[in-house]
């Protein structure tokens, strides 16, 4: 029925007017009675006087309900489930009263079948509280109707029909006989007069009264208790009530009497008003009434003070403190930490034109960072003058005369010169060089004599050469690899060649037992001691040349130092191990090993100049022996770490050492075994040191080409210590293949020098 | 056997503590225990080995003494930091919870020293314990100045409670009106910073800087909570310090200040000292009357003996001797001390014959222009004695006069060009502003007109100068630092090139004139090649002699060769040489510049050989001397070199 009705509405839209009035009966009456289109008014009214009956039975069953679930708590579940059950059944039952709605039917088995009835899905077909036709027009006034046959629209868009309005009589009579409940009102959704029943009336007046509308409603009712309604029979402590409970306490009653008074007495105010702010002065008194020095702390360190202003800092500085353009690009171009002065001097004529100083503040404030911030160092200002550390040296002048100027080149070796010495009366110098040459100059530079000692082809370097210590003899001794030659050059007049050649030759006497004993060596083989050394004539060329006598030693002979007297001769071969220092007797042609045993390698050995000690230098130790007492005496230690050779001052007591890790080392043999001054003036390794006999000089010669010439006197007083002083760098060799000046000697009585270089000269210092 | 000691439990690594430990041990925050140090004095050391007192493998930078953070664990105001760090927390958690009421209640409690300026701590204890001895806190009382001065004139901002700068303000005027009482500033210069002053309190000399009267500029991050924390401290101290001076000389602390006179800037003059002695400035004046006139006693033996003397004509004289006499006896505590026999040392004595610098401006009235810095003149005036100093209106109040007529004014400080158009321009300088009735330029007459530096120079002298040097639009003479020691050897702009200048100087400045005249007469031919020389000499003056021997070498020869040139080209236009050579001045003057050359050579060669024989750590040491040493005369010589061609440029000009 529902959708049917929009669809003929929609057809007969042209024809409203018209179609009206027939259904109007039937229409209304659908809407307000919501039941079967051919139900008649009056049932219809009857059924809505009925509706009340049934609400009530409804409210009861629900009442009912309520009461059911509260005493059946566990079956809640059930009853939520049954609850649609329980409200549709009252209408069943309602209905059942006045017919059942269902026809029982026979099926097809014959059994007994309901058969309910069509139930007609009208919407809110089950609310009961629906109240008959709703004019939907809303909160227009019905005057607005006035000239239209209806007055609204129901909620299906249909026309209410305006009531019928009864005939003028019935007016009048209705005037004269006012019906019960008559309000004069008209109902504004039916348009027909409104008329209250004693109930509403009621009601209306409750409601004007603020009254609960219904009787039956309770607003005060007694509360269920839910969950404790299980009244326990015996109380949780069966303590009695304590006394505290019922008397009023007296330590309120003291505070409150407290309180009372101080309000009294006017302590406590209701409200004090905030203090105003007053400007109390500081209190100054006298904080150094009684004060007492107090000794400060020894690391107090007070904040030093600010440098006072120089001239530089005026407002007008003189003009020479002003910076150039330059200068003042310069300091612009710098970071402001970088600058040495964090201002310009500048210079105003006058001084309203003086302006403010801009990094003002910001100095105060990095004064305040250093004052709390800079740890504070004390830091000792020696404010002396420089030259009071230097030491007092005494004048050049007074020192001299030393060598300063290269008098003569020798030039004559095709090798590097190995090494060089003054004959003993000065006039001659003998240089041995790489080539295997011995060379022997006039101081002039001429070369007076040369002899080539071993073969042309495969030359022995000439290590060493020295001469004999005695003026009426003239010999040199060189050594060249293995072999040491005496010489007697024949440049000498010839009373001094016959006494060299005496000298040279005395010793085949005794060496016939010499050899005899060699030869019972060679004849044991092995059963006997070889000699450490053969003595004998070089071959006839040699001779010839004034190369009288030779021996020969088991390892290269890397220096020779002779006896002061003239008699004994060292050589010092450091590869020789247990026979690398022996000592040889010229007059006698008898070598000797005076050491059984070395610690380390031999570098040089030298006889004392006054007594019979003997010094010997190993790599790091040098070494005195006694040669009487045939015992040590002392072990010197220059603490270099290579010694490359020393000397011993003609005096005894002092010695020098040169070493390869370009250290010269002066000891005083008196005060200690260690060095008593370290000069460390070279950059290269010291080849050879050399105190001069007369004078005090001493020099070394270094790999860098350079001589050192310094001033060493020595004085008899034990007390006084030895001065030392460089005097002079001689520089002039030529450093070749890292080798500079390779030995150095000096004149016996003349500050002169002849050194050795690796550049193939000698060169003569005066 | 001993036991093995552990790392890090004596010697250094106990000495020292890193600041977060410090930290941590007191408790603090990081800011409260920078507050704590800077009060109390306590700053970082530095250990002789870093990596000895580190225990952490962190290198940590600041270390301080274990003793001085045990020293500060038992000061008061640590107890003061932690209850204000509670506080703050209560309040913040009154914020927290919207409690508004009882935040401002708690806040009321709270001091906010950065705010009202008025902490609830007092700092008296520490000044007490910082400066056991009212010296001490003399001694330290530079930065205290200086940092004071510059908060008085710094404009208020929320870091810098106007009330603090009051403060400030207001201990400083104290502290200078001490100083004019009792005559103790000594010095005063005037440098491109601000203006230093010297005073002597009580034998100590105390150095502070003020800045010009500017609106400070704050260039860079200035932390001024630090400066703040120092302030606070500072002003406690002066506020002592004041008390300490104004009592020993007998004046009530404080002095009454007067607020409607400061309103109008009087600045100084806004206190009234007070004290037994002096009421009022009236009495000031009086009491140094009285000092220079004899005692009582003295005055009554005086009117004895005129009461005898029966001729008044005499009266005067007499009184005179007599006043004299009585001088003697008063001053007589001290006596002469002649030497009797020859040969004794001869011991410095005071002396009561000079007169006292302090009295300087005694007998002046002085007016300041408008546009002269009033407050360092009037302080500095006054301070020197002056008792009348009187300046324009627009300066502010408190002036002795401010009429530029007033027939008392001996002198009148200027800082302005004489403008000589206004001459002309009859009363054109009319400015209602101020209450200057003169035209621009008029000259009262009978009254010296000085620029402010006449004052700065007389103080700094002891005695007047000449007020024509400086007078106005005048260029005035050189402004020199009075603090400055003179150093022998170091340069010293009050004395003459001739003087200072070294042998070598001398020679080569004569040289230089020699070659100016060659180029003269050569009209400027090889100007260009003489002026590198010049350069090169100038360049190489520092380097090794022997150098410079070859570079003399070279310039002789140089030297032969433009010789040559001039000879040559002076032939082909005819002129006549005018020979170097032939000159026998320039002759004389090459030989004692070689013979120079040698012996400097010799010296140097004798150093070498000296330095030789050193060793290597007092070699080290010698070196460094030498560098400074070298590094200041190098810059004395430039200085010297300057002010030669200056000099050469003004006898140029005058030629």
């Amino acid at each position: 029925m529902g959708p049917s009705l929009p669809s003929r509405k929609r057809k007969e839209v042209s024809e409203v007017v018209e179609s009206d009035d027939e259904f109007d009966g039937a229409e209304l009456e659908g809407i307000l009675s919501q039941s079967e289109d051919d139900d008649d008014d009056v049932e219809d009214s009857q059924s809505e006087g009925e509706e009340p009956e049934l609400d009530e039975d409804e409210d009861e069953d629900e009442d009912e309900d309520e009461e059911d679930d509260v005493r059946s708590g566990d079956e809640e579940g059930e009853g939520i489930n049954g609850e649609p059950n329980s409200k549709n059944k009252p209408d069943v039952d309602g209905e059942a009263d006045d017919e059942p709605n269902y026809r029982v039917v026979k099926d097809a088995n014959g059994g007994v079948r309901y058969e309910y009835a069509e139930i007609d899905p009208v919407y809110d077909s089950d609310d009961s509280d629906a109240q008959g036709p709703v004019n939907t027009i809303g909160n227009i006034p019905l005057s607005f109707y006035d000239s239209y046959p209806h007055i609204g629209y129901d909620i299906n868009g249909k026309k209410i029909m305006r009531p019928a309005t009864g005939e003028a009589l019935d007016a009048l009579l209705d005037s004269i006989e006012l019906p019960k409940g008559w309000t004069g009102l008209t109902d504004p959704e039916t348009g027909k007069p409104l008329n209250l029943s004693q109930e509403e009336l009621e009601l209306l007046k409750k409601l004007q009264m603020n009254e609960v509308p219904s009787d039956d409603y309770d607003p005060y009712p007694d509360m269920i208790p839910y969950f404790t309604s299980i009244e326990e029979k015996m109380p949780l402590s069966a303590a009695p009530e304590p006394k505290r409970r019922f008397v009023p306490s007296k330590h309120e009653a003291k505070r409150i009497a407290k309180l009372v008074r101080a309000i009294k007495e006017g302590k406590i105010l209701p409200y004090r008003p905030p203090e105003p702010e007053t400007e109390q002065e500081d209190k100054y008194y006298d904080i150094w009434a009684n004060e007492e020095p107090q000794e400060r702390h020894v690391m107090h360190i007070p904040a030093p003070k600010l440098a006072p202003p120089g001239y530089d800092l005026s407002y007008n500085p003189p003009p020479e403190y002003l910076p150039t353009a330059e200068e003042k690009d310069n300091w612009e171009k710098l970071d402001p930490e970088e600058r040495e002065k964090e201002y310009l001097p500048s210079k105003f004529d006058a001084l309203r034109k003086v302006p403010a100083y801009g990094e003002f503040v910001k100095e105060r404030f990095e004064r305040c960072l250093d004052l709390y911030l800079a740890p504070r160092v004390r830091k000792n200002r020696l404010n002396i003058d420089p030259s009071s550390l230097l030491p007092k040296l005494p004048r050049p002048e007074e020192l001299r005369p030393f060598p300063t100027v290269c008098q003569t080149i020798f030039k004559g070796h095709t090798s590097r010169v190995r090494t060089v010495a003054f004959s003993p009366d000065g006039e001659w110098i003998a240089s041995g060089s790489d080539d295997g040459t011995v060379r022997i100059w006039a101081l002039n530079g001429h070369q007076e004599w040369s002899a080539q000692l071993s073969s042309a082809d495969e030359p022995e370097p000439v290590n060493m050469v020295r001469w004999r210590p005695s003026k009426d003899t003239f010999i040199l001794a060189a050594a060249a690899g293995e072999d040491l030659f005496f010489i007697a050059p024949p440049i000498v007049s010839d009373a001094t060649e016959q006494a060299s050649r005496d000298v040279l030759d005395a010793g085949f006497g005794y060496a016939t037992n010499g050899s005899s004993a060699a030869a019972a060596t060679t004849t044991a083989d092995g059963a006997k001691k070889e000699p450490p050394a053969k003595w004998s004539r070089p071959s006839a060329s040699l001779v010839a040349k004034g190369v009288l006598l030779k021996f020969a030693v088991r390892s290269a002979i890397k220096t020779i130092n002779w006896h002061r007297r003239g008699d004994f001769l060292c050589t010092v071969s450091p590869t020789g191990q247990r026979s690398s220092v022996i000592i040889h007797t010229l007059s006698k042609h008898l070598s000797q090993v005076p050491f059984r045993k070395l610690p380390g390698l031999a570098q040089t050995a030298q006889f004392h100049p006054s007594r019979p000690y003997f010094f010997v230098a190993t790599q790091r130790m040098i070494r005195c022996y006694d040669l009487q007492r045939q015992e040590l005496v002392k072990v010197i230690q220059p603490g270099a770490r290579w010694i490359s050779s020393m000397d011993i001052h003609p005096g005894g007591d002092n010695l020098i050492v040169g070493s390869y890790d370009r250290r010269l080392l002066w000891h005083d043999l008196d005060l200690s075994n260690r060095p008593y001054k370290t000069m460390r003036f070279h950059p290269e390794a010291i080849r050879a040191v050399k105190f001069h006999r007369g004078l005090p000089l001493f020099a070394d010669a270094s790999d860098d080409g350079s001589l050192q010439i310094f001033h060493g006197k020595v004085v008899g007083d034990l007390m006084e210590n030895a001065t030392i002083v460089p005097v002079k760098m001689l520089r002039g060799h030529k450093v070749e293949k890292k080798l500079g000046v390779m030995d150095v000697d000096w004149h016996p009585k003349h500050p002169w020098i002849v050194s050795a270089g690796a550049d193939m000269t000698c060169r003569l210092w005066a | 056997m001993a036991r093995i000691k552990k790392k890090g439990q004596a010697g250094a690594a106990k000495n020292f503590v890193t600041r977060n430990q410090a930290i941590r041990k007191l408790q603090l925050s990081l800011p409260d225990f920078r507050k704590l140090c800077i009060w109390k004095g306590i700053y970082p050391r530095e250990p002789r080995s870093k990596k000895k007192v580190s225990k952490s493998s962190t290198a940590s930078t600041t270390f301080y003494y274990t003793k001085d953070i045990q020293y500060l664990l038992h000061e008061p105001l640590v107890q003061k930091f932690r209850d204000h760090k509670v506080l703050e927390k209560k309040i913040s958690r009154a914020l927290g919870r919207g409690d508004v009421s009882d935040a401002a209640r708690l806040e009321g409690n709270a001091s906010r020293p950065d705010k009202t300026g008025k902490p609830t701590y007092t700092l008296d204890h520490v000044v007490r314990e910082r400066y056991p001895t009212f010296v001490d806190a003399l001694r330290d009382l530079d930065d205290c100045l200086s940092m004071l001065f510059l908060f008085a004139n710094l404009p208020s901002t929320s870091m810098v409670p106007a009330k603090m700068i009051a403060r400030c303000e207001r201990l400083c005027l104290e502290f200078q009106h001490y100083l004019i009482v009792s005559k103790s500033l000594t010095k005063s210069f005037l440098s491109i910073k601000g203006i230093y002053y010297q005073a002597n309190i009580q034998g100590e000399e105390v150095l502070w800087l003020v800045p010009y009267k500017f609106n400070q500029r704050i260039v860079g991050d200035v932390d001024f909570r630090i400066m703040g924390t120092f302030v606070e401290f500072y002003m406690t101290l002066l506020g002592f310090v004041n008390f300490r001076l104004y009592t020993s000389i007998g004046l009530k602390y404080p002095p009454k200040f007067d607020a409607v006179k400061d309103e109008d800037a009087a600045e100084l003059g806004a206190f009234t000292l007070e004290g037994k002695t002096l009421v009022g400035s009236e009495e000031q004046s009086k009491l140094e009357d009285v000092a220079h006139k004899p005692d009582p006693k003295v005055q009554a033996a005086v009117n004895k003996v005129l009461k005898n003397m029966t001729n008044g004509a005499a009266n005067d004289d007499a009184s005179m001797a007599n006043t004299e006499e009585a001088d003697e006896d008063a001053a007589g505590v001290i006596d002469k001390f002649e030497p009797a026999a020859p040969g004794g040392d001869i011991l410095p004595q005071p002396s009561y014959t000079g007169t006292n610098p302090n009295n300087l401006f005694s007998n002046f009235t002085i007016y300041l222009s408008r546009e002269t810095p009033r407050q360092p003149l009037e302080f500095i005036l006054k301070s020197f004695g002056c008792k009348r100093v009187g300046w324009d209106a627009v300066l502010g109040g408190g002036a002795f006069t401010t009429d530029e007529l007033d027939p008392s004014i001996t002198h009148q400080i200027v800082d302005r060009p004489p403008i000589q158009a206004s001459m002309n321009e009859e009363g054109d300088g009319e400015d209602n502003q101020t209450a200057q009735k003169l035209a621009a330029n008029r000259r009262v007459p009978g009254r010296i007109y000085i620029q402010p530096q006449w004052v700065w120079d007389s103080v700094n002298d002891g005695e007047l100068k000449e007020p024509h040097v400086y007078a106005p639009g005048a260029s005035l003479p050189p402004h020199l630092s009075p603090f400055v020691r003179k150093v022998q050897g170091a340069y010293d702009p009050t004395m003459s090139l001739e003087e200072q200048e070294t042998e070598r100087e001398a020679l080569e400045a004569g040289d230089d004139d020699e070659e100016v005249d060659a180029d003269e007469t050569v009209e400027g031919m090889d100007v260009a090649e003489d002026d590198e020389d010049e350069d090169e000499e100038e360049d190489e003056a520092d380097e090794d002699e022997a150098e410079e021997e070859e570079e003399e070498d070279e310039d002789e020869d140089a030297d032969e060769a433009l010789q040559r040139q001039i000879e040559l080209e002076a032939e082909m236009s005819g002129k006549t040489v005018n020979s170097k050579a032939a000159n026998p001045k320039t002759k004389a003057k090459e030989d004692a510049k070689k013979a120079l050359a040698k012996k400097a050579r010799e010296e140097a060669e004798d150093l070498d050989r000296a330095k030789g024989m050193l060793s290597k750590k007092k070699r080290k040491l010698f070196e460094q001397m030498q560098y400074t040493n070298n590094k200041k005369s190098a810059e004395d010589a430039k200085l010297r070199s300057k002010r030669r061609k200056l000099e050469k440029e003004k006898a140029n000009g005058k030629a």
